[in-house]
């Protein structure tokens, strides 16, 4: 039986795209996860930032974070999706799974619902 | 004590600050436990407790991943720079 738990994915697009590109890869990682049994809860718009480190020749990113609550399986489905798309240059998924760590992520994702609103 | 201390008491910085978990965005955060040249300072220099210091290792390898601070400094670029000046 797979319990759905509290997670919260990062992903940086590369810098070259247009507005509405990076609009529309967002929307395409959010269809995805709510495709796969998700439920986004809020997410974060850092904006495009500097790299510490280039990435695959690029200096800057464009930062986004989404705070969801999945089932185990889903995840799987999503990383595959985010290794196919070519605009994605670094992802990374976090599994908060304990009570603190659970209490922690609720508090990060009301500041990032505050914010955006 | 035959010798004197040479530094102040050391003290758990995010115990002080009541941080109860650290995040890897918060980058600030992850700075107080590094070097200059961006390794994690040993918990016997900072003082952190052991909480916070497993804590802040996993954010800072996790920050580190999505380029949010870097794995080493180096200094060639800053070298060349001051070289052509």
């Amino acid at each position: 039986m797979t319990r759905i738990k509290h997670y919260e994915t990062m992903f940086i697009l590369k810098p070259t795209l247009t507005e509405e590109e990076t609009k529309a890869q967002i929307d395409l990682v959010k269809a995805t996860i709510e495709k796969n049994g998700g439920e986004i809860v809020s997410c974060d718009d850092m904006g495009t930032k500097q790299l510490a480190y280039e990435i695959e020749k690029h200096k800057r990113g464009y930062y986004f974070v989404i705070y969801f609550k999945c089932q185990t399986d889903g995840i799987f489905e999503i990383e595959r999706n985010y290794r196919i798309n070519e605009n994605i240059i670094r992802f990374i998924f976090i599994k908060y799974e304990s009570k603190k760590e659970v209490v922690a992520w609720t508090k990060m994702s009301d500041e990032a619902a505050k914010k955006a609103n | 004590m035959a010798e004197r201390r040479k530094y102040g008491k050391k003290f758990c910085k995010y115990t002080e600050m009541k941080v109860d978990f650290i995040d890897y965005k918060n980058v600030d955060l992850l700075k107080i436990s590094m070097s200059e040249r961006g390794k994690i300072m040993p918990r016997r220099l900072t003082g952190n407790s052991k909480n916070s210091q497993e804590m802040v290792e996993k954010a800072i390898k996790r920050a580190r991943h999505m380029a949010l601070v870097p794995y080493i400094v180096n200094t060639q670029n800053v070298t060349d720079a001051a070289y052509v000046k």
